[in-house]
Order: C-alpha cells, then structure tokens, then sequence
C-alpha cells in the first residue's frame, strides 16, 4: 500500500484519506481540526513522516554494512573513497560505509567504543597501537585468513609491521618513513654519507640539515644508524647505551656547528626548507604538501652513518586496515580488507594521493615506478626500523624527547640522560601491584 | 488521605528502590550462573573428545599443533579434525565451518599464554585457569581448550540465553509486601510501622533464594530505614513538600537529571576509579596504593620534576603568580577604564576583552608560535632592540614565564570586567566626602576603592584560582611541560599518566580526586580568608 497523498489540489477523498493514514500512524487529531485546517498544510506533514520512516529504513539498512572509520583528509580519502565505491558498486548486498573521524580522537573513542560492542568493523590507523589493542582484545588476528600467497603481495618490512606476538593484526595500506629533501639550487649532488652532509655550506646563514631533532621520531635515524636501540631483541627496555649516546653526540654535534638549527619541529623545517636556509631536510611524505611553489627540491634515501657504515635508518610506520574484535560480520569484513588492499586499490592511492604503498607490484605501474618521489621512499624502506609496538614504546615518547632537549641544548651529558629516560620509562612499565 | 493510602505510598516508593536492588542482583546471579553452567559444559565435552567421545549439541574437534611459515612465523598453518578426518584450518579450504576461526584463534591464544615467557593475556574475554572462555560476543557460547598428544582437543558449547526477568515472582512479592503493610495500616500505630518492614522484607525472598546476601540485606536496610522515616513523620513532609511544590520541581528536573548525568555520575566514576589499577584493558581493586605512590613522590627525589610535591610546588607557584598578575592588571585597567576623561570606553574595553573572547587553545597555540625560538615574534621584536633572542623553552624560570605570560594575557579581562562592575558600584558621595576632607588620591583608592572591590572581587579570585590550578591548555600547548616535564602541573601530569604512561587511568583519576580536594580545602578556607578580610575592612 502506498499512502502517498495526492499531489493535487485538496479533495474531500485525498483529506478523508490522510485522515486514515494519520490514524493509522497515532496521530489522533480530532476530527474538527481536520476538517477546519487548510489541507495543504496538513498534507505537508505525510512527506515528513514517510520520510523519517524512510530514514529509519536506511539506519536499518546501515546496520548490515561494514563500517570503517578512517582519518584520511585531502587526495587520500578521495583515493579511499573511489576504492570504497568499486566495493560497492560490486557488493551491492554487502555495502561499505566510510565514516571520516578526526585524528585526535580517533584512539581514545576505538579503545573505549570496541570493548562495549561499538565502534566500526573496520579501522585505519598506524601500527604502534597495535600492541596495547591486541593485548586487551580491541583488535582481531587474521593469520586464519591470510597465508602466504596473499601476505606476498606486500613488501616483507610492511607486513612485518603489522604482526605482533606471533599473530597477524591488519593488512598495510600504506608505509610511511623519513627520507631526505634537498635543493637542487643548493646541493648539485644530494649526501651519500653524514661526512658529506656536515660539509654542506649553504651561504652564510643557512643550515645543511633541518629536521625535527628533539623528537625521537625525527632523530631516529642517526639513533638506529649509530647502532641504538629502544628495545632490544627479547623486548625488554635497551634505551641507555654507548651507541645511543653517540648517536645524541651526533645530533648535538649537528646544532653546535650550527648545521642544524636547535629545537626544530615541522613547521620551523618546512619554512627554512623553503626560504633555502636549509640545503636538506629529513621529513616524510607529508612534508611535500609543505613545500612552496617554485622551490627546487628533489627527494632522496638517508644518507650512510660514516662513523659505523651504518644507513641512517628512520622508524618505518605502517598504516594499516585493523578489524575490531567485535566486528559484527569478519567474513565480509576481512573480505573488505582485502578489496581495499588489493595491487588495483593500492595503485589507485599511489596515483592519485601519491601515497606509498606497500603493494610490491604496484611499482610494476609504470606511472608509479616513473614517480622518483614514490621511488625514493620505497628505496628507504629498505633502511628502516620497525616501530615497536608493545605499550613500552608509548612510554618512550616524551622522555626521550625532554633528554633529546637538553643533550641538543648542551645542557645535559648523553649517557645520564639516556639512563634517566629508561629508569623513567621502567618505573612506569613495573605494574604497582606487587 | 487515608491510613491505609498513606502507608501505601510509602510502601511503593521503598519498593521501587528494592525492585531495583534485586534486578540488579538478578542479573548479577543469572549471568554468572550462566557462565558456569556453559564453562562446565565446554569443559566436559572437552575432555569426552581428549578420550574420543563426544557429547550431544557441543561441537567438538581437535585442532593440530601449528606450522608456522618458513618466510613469516606469525602465519601459521593447521589441521583440524571434526569426526571426519583431517582437514586444513584456513578460511579457503573446503568444509570450512563459521565457528573454524574461534578455533584457530582458541589454539593461537593457548599456546601463546602457556608459552614461558609469555604474560597472561585477557583478550577482552574471561579466562580462567583453565583456558575455558565465554566468548565475548553475546552468544552465550563457552569454548574449552585442552592439551592432548596430537593438539588441542575443543569444545564450543550452543548458544545459551540467560534465564528471563522473573516478572511473576516480583509482583507475587510486590503483593505479598503490599498486603503487609496495608494490613499494619489497619491496625494501627506501632504496627503500620511493623508492616512497612514487613513488607519491604517481602521483597528480599527471591534475593534470598538467589543467595544474594548482599542485596537481602540492603533491602532490609531499606524497610528499616522507610519505617524510621514513617516515625519520625519524615515520610508526611516529604510527600506534602512535593505536593506543595510540584511546578517548581518540575522546573527543577531537567536541570537535577543533567546534573546527575553529567556531573555526578562522572564525578562518582573517577572517585572509584582511583582504587583501581588500569592494565592492558583490565581493571583490578588496588586500594589506596595509587594515592599512596602520588603522595610519596613514586620514590623520586623532591626536585624531580616527576615527584608529585615538586608539581604541586610548580602548580602553587603557577596559580599565585597569575591570579596576582590577572587581578593587579584587571583591576588597574578597570581604574582607568572608569575615568569620567577617557573617551571611547566602550572601545577600548571590548577592545580588553578580546583576549577572553579567543577560545584559549587557539590563543595558546598563537602564543607558542610567538615564543619560538628561531623566528618567533618575540625574538625578532627583541632583535629589532640590538637584544639577544632568548631560548623560551630551554630554562624553567624562561618556560614558566612564557606560559605565565600567556594565561595573563587570557585571564585579565575576566577581573576587569568583575572590577568594573564593583567600581560603577561604589557611591560618587563617599569620594566627594573624601575630597571635602582633604583625602589623597591614594588614601581615596586604599580607604574607599579597595574596600568596596573587595567583596566582588573575593569571589573572583577564588574562581580564578581554581581555573588556573586546572588550566590544562596553556601549558600542555605552550610549555608542553619543557625543559625536563618541569613545568608540568597536576593537571598535565594526570593527563600524562592517562595517555603517556601506559594508560594508568587509575592513577590518573586518584590525581583528580586529590586536586579535587586540594580545590575543595582551598574554596573553603580561601573564601573564609577573603570573607574574614573583607569583614575587618
């Protein structure tokens, strides 16, 4: 039955035949009002209930498909979302929704919504919550759908990334790590090795390097290319040795020589990139976007650690597609995963948000295999360490970011500060309860 | 109103908190019966297959040990055998079942637990000793795992729906109760009493016969306590009261349930949150031990910027110096503001109160951008002087400036408006009378100004107070806590150990609850100073 009014003009049936849907919906207008108020007005109230029972059809219609949340902005949800159109456009039956939330807030609502039975079936995020979620159960394993003939399609160090304690917990999207920018005005050939770079004059005012040098993240490199580590092999906390302290000597070597400017963080690196004070900076794919028009830049792998033969080697963070462990339909939504993983899906992105994917047979493309940019950081992934994952490595941020501060700023010794951040970090990891 | 209706009343106010009670205890009872009743089941039917039998309705097979891959060792393979024979365990072989993943992950998660160097894990779902689950799906379904010679023998029970809400049995004790007191109404006197007991006790059977003690017991408590009200005529007023002021209650509502919602119920949350330990998604009751680790400083000496009296210290010091500053420029900027020869007043103080206008992260946020180092605002105006650039964040006493600096700048409108308003209050006859007798200027501002801001300024000076100690974005955004965390406060330190240091929500609701109280002894005797001061002026 369809108790759509008639569009015409107001008659004695159409009004007797609302009166009857109206009835038949709850409303008990009296039967006076009904007849004494204009028809038109009343008639507009039907498209508004049908539509809110339409509405509440579709939520119902919601409920079957295969929500995921994602932080994308820009190109990189464009790109997602043609990926997600293709599904649907095949799934017709088994519909994928995309649901965009903010960055920020994006963990938080994940470690508190899953738990209660909420939040998506499917989520896009970098690797080193991978850890914390697995351990408390927000995140399922999917090693019961993926061998190795499906885990080839991915670089080895990407899919690495994605695995912790001897489970498989997300396919990668796309990896991200820290590669060398420079000018091409100011450096004709970019450093291959750290003596090369510290001997870049860039005029008088100019720094060789910019980089974020008092986060951990941004001085990774040297810390992992003089030999250091954060963890060591069986997991345990290795942040205070001799090869991390050198590696803090190097980076405050960089700023006392005033070839690398002091308390750098992304915003200063991308300025003085591009007003050319700084011949080179470290920076990932992000730090494109950043880069003002007509600056002459070209990117490039970090250079070799001359002190060990060591590559500098930045942390390799992989974003990756994770399914909640409440996940209403784990079929589908791994078969989701898959889609939205696949060589057709990954070129997609590398096309059109430049991203770098993880798919070894999407450099077969031969627009992406052309991109240097895309190449550059695709060759850097082969000198890169694995975020660790555990909850440990959480700890680890802002202590080690205040000693970086006080090495850089010549106000403290390496090795104290480096023993100071892992008596930190232990205390914090030693549960209180005894 | 009758005896009888009045005790009646009475009778279904207690009752609907005790039919709460016992719900709850009904759940409590019902879900935990069920659990046992579905692990048993696993379990026995875990070890019938571990001796080749099976039991009716419980699927049970045995999984083989895993054969991880050459190239990566987190794919593993296996087999599974459900009666059958052999067959591979992945999600593309043929006769592949919907329950064949719980059984892959049962077999990961076993052998992951009882590896040596491996910690327990709870993975969202109860676990007991002996690696027996009820899978946290809802289902009901229990799944046991049990070594065997050739693998894992397991066992996944039907699923299994908690017994339905026992509406018959509460209102045949609904009627029994009713019947009670009703029946000490007619009677009278001490006995009315006597059947409101009764009746409300009515209600603690099927308590009882759960063996739920606890909930029995509260809902003696309960009827004592309603007969105690109906003695002491508690019951009478209270009900009369309401009568007497049904419109404004209802006004009221909305407003009390928010508040309930909103700011009790968090509130109570975070109070109980601090005796509790937050580790890897499980919580377990640990006391005062976190207040106790926050109050001993965790060991570390008083001038680590972690020990909880060095932050306090910071946090004092941090209050006094702005709340000082906003009140000392609020309140001269008012002065000048009221002066009957300035023009464009109303300019200049919407121009004043700009700063309170910005939302405070954003201005925040500005101000850090003005105190970088290298090309920040503030060092190329210090330049443009022939002036050395200063390292904002790279000393305590530079970085403590800058976060005062910007939380002046967004706190002094607040204390000039407040001021203004005092001062627009003050009689034009008692600084004529003052002039007539030959007052200064300055004996008319110590002896005529000052104590009339007083009293407006009193409340104002504790609120700020108490928004300063709590001030979260100026600091996290503009210090971040530099150099070393030292200019970290309570605040930012109980986010850090939310978010930073592993999740320890514990300690961080056991911080708020000592702030809270901090704030609470300072509201009562700051506002009790200022009152006393006020009085002797």
């Amino acid at each position: 039955m369809n108790p759509r009014p008639e569009p015409t003009a107001p008659s004695t049936d159409s009004s007797t035949r609302m009166r009857l849907v109206r009835a038949a919906l709850g409303w008990r207008a009296p039967a006076v009002v009904s007849v004494a108020a204009p028809p038109v007005v009343k008639r507009r109230r039907l498209p508004l209930v049908l539509l809110v029972l339409l509405g509440l059809l579709g939520c119902d219609r919601g409920s079957n498909a295969t929500v995921l949340w994602h932080a994308y902005n820009g190109a990189e949800r464009d790109a997602l979302v043609a990926s997600a159109a293709r599904w649907n456009a095949e799934h017709p039956d088994r519909p994928l929704e995309l649901v965009a939330v903010p960055y920020g807030a994006f963990a938080d609502k994940l470690t508190s919504a899953i738990p209660g039975g909420n939040g998506p079936d499917l989520f896009i995020y970098p690797q080193d919550r991978i850890g914390d979620w697995a351990d408390s159960g927000v995140i399922e394993p999917l090693e019961y759908w993926v061998d190795d003939a499906r885990a080839d399609r991915f670089s080895d160090e990407a899919v690495a990334a994605m695995a912790y304690r001897g489970s498989l917990w997300g396919l990668p999207i796309a990896v991200k790590s820290l590669a060398l920018y420079y000018r091409t005005d100011l450096v004709a050939n970019p450093p291959r090795t750290t003596d090369e770079l510290v001997s870049i004059t860039p005029g008088k005012h100019g720094y060789a390097v910019a980089y974020a040098n008092v986060d951990l993240y941004g001085h990774a490199p040297w810390l992992f290319g003089f030999g250091g580590k954060i963890l060591d092999e069986d997991g345990r906390i290795a942040i205070a040795t001799p090869e991390a302290a050198a590696a803090m000597t190097f980076a405050r070597s960089l700023v006392a020589k005033g070839l690398a400017p002091d308390h750098a963080e992304g915003p200063l690196v991308a300025t003085l990139f591009n007003e050319g004070k700084a011949a080179t900076a470290i920076s990932g794919p992000w730090f494109q976007s950043d880069i003002a028009a007509g600056v002459p830049w070209k990117v490039t792998t970090l250079p070799l650690v001359s002190a060990t033969g060591k590559f500098a080697s930045p942390f390799l963070g992989a974003e990756g597609i994770l399914m909640s462990a409440r996940a209403h339909d784990k079929d589908t939504a791994f078969a989701v995963m898959d889609a939205l993983t696949s060589d057709v899906a990954a070129i997609e992105r590398a096309k059109l948000a430049r991203q770098v994917v993880p798919n070894v047979h999407a450099f077969d493309d031969p627009a992406i295999a052309g991109d240097p940019t895309l190449r550059a950081f695709r060759d850097q992934l082969a000198h890169t360490a694995p975020m660790p994952k555990g909850a440990a490595m959480r700890m680890v941020w802002t202590p080690y970011k205040t000693a970086l501060g006080e090495v850089v700023a010549g106000r403290a010794e390496p090795g104290p500060q480096l023993l100071a951040v892992e008596r930190e970090v232990t205390s914090y990891l030693v549960p209180e309860r005894k | 109103m009758s005896t009888v209706v009045r005790q009646l009343r009475d009778f279904s106010v207690g009752a609907a908190l005790c039919i709460l009670i016992a719900s709850a205890a009904f759940v409590g009872v019902r879900n935990r019966e069920l659990a046992t009743r579905q692990r048993s089941l696993a379990d026995r039917a875990a070890a019938e297959i571990a001796e080749g039998r099976t039991l009716p309705d419980v699927r049970a097979v045995i999984v083989g040990p895993a054969t991880p891959s050459p190239k990566r060792p987190y794919l593993k393979s296996r087999q599974i055998s459900d009666g059958a024979g052999w067959r591979p365990l992945t999600a593309t072989a043929a006769g592949a079942s919907p329950d064949d993943k719980l059984f892959y992950d049962a077999a990961t998660r076993y052998e992951r637990e009882t590896s040596a160097r491996s910690p327990v894990r709870r993975d969202g779902a109860e676990l007991d000793d002996d690696a027996t689950i009820l899978l946290p799906d809802g289902s009901g379904r229990a799944l046991a795992v049990r070594p065997i010679a050739n693998g894992l023998a397991m066992a996944l029970t039907p699923p299994a729906r908690p017994a339905p809400y026992p509406f018959l049995v509460l209102i045949g004790v609904l009627g029994l109760g009713a019947a009670f007191a009703a029946a000490g109404a007619l009677v009278g006197g001490r006995a009315a009493r006597l059947g409101t007991t009764a009746g409300i006790a009515a209600l603690a059977i099927p308590c009882v016969l759960w063996g739920s003690w606890i909930a029995a017991a509260l809902i003696a408590l309960v009827g004592l306590g309603l007969a105690f009200a109906q003695g002491a005529n508690l019951t009478d007023r209270f009900a009369a009261g309401v009568r007497g002021h049904k419109t404004a209650l209802g006004f009221l509502a909305p407003a009390a349930v928010s508040m309930l919602v909103l700011v009790l119920a968090p509130f109570v949350i975070g109070l109980v949150l601090g005796f509790y330990d937050h580790h890897h998604g499980t919580w377990s009751f640990v006391g005062l031990h976190n207040f106790g680790e926050i109050l001993s400083g965790g060991g570390r000496a008083l001038d680590d910027p972690l020990n909880f009296w060095f932050i306090f210290g910071v946090t004092v010091l941090w209050t006094l110096a702005n709340v000082a500053f906003h009140v000392t420029i609020g309140v001269a900027l008012a002065l000048v503001l009221s002066r009957s020869w300035l023009r464009g007043k109303g300019v200049w103080r919407m121009l004043f109160i700009v700063p309170w206008a910005v939302p405070n992260y954003i201005t925040a946020l500005i101000w850090k951008g003005m105190f970088t180092g290298e090309y920040g605002a503030i060092n190329s105006v210090l330049h443009v002087f022939g002036l050395d650039g200063v390292s904002w964040f790279s000393s305590w006493a530079t970085a403590f400036s800058a976060n005062v600096i910007t939380n002046t700048w967004l706190g002094f409108p607040f204390m000039m408006v407040v001021a203004i308003g005092a001062l627009e209050s003050i009689p034009k006859e008692l600084y004529e009378a003052a002039s007539v007798d030959g007052a200064s200027g300055w004996q008319r501002f110590r002896h005529i100004t000052l104590p009339h801001l007083r009293p407006a300024l009193g409340p104002a000076v504790t609120l700020g107070s108490i928004w300063t100690f709590n001030m979260f974005n100026v600091i996290f955004l503009v210090s971040g806590g530099q150099p070393g965390g030292s200019t970290n406060t309570l605040v930012v330190d109980a986010y850090r150990w939310a978010f930073e240091r592993g999740e320890r929500y514990g300690m961080a609701a056991a911080y708020g609850t000592i702030i809270f109280l901090i704030l609470l002894l300072w509201t009562v005797f700051g506002s009790r100073i200022v009152r006393s001061k006020g009085a002797e002026s």
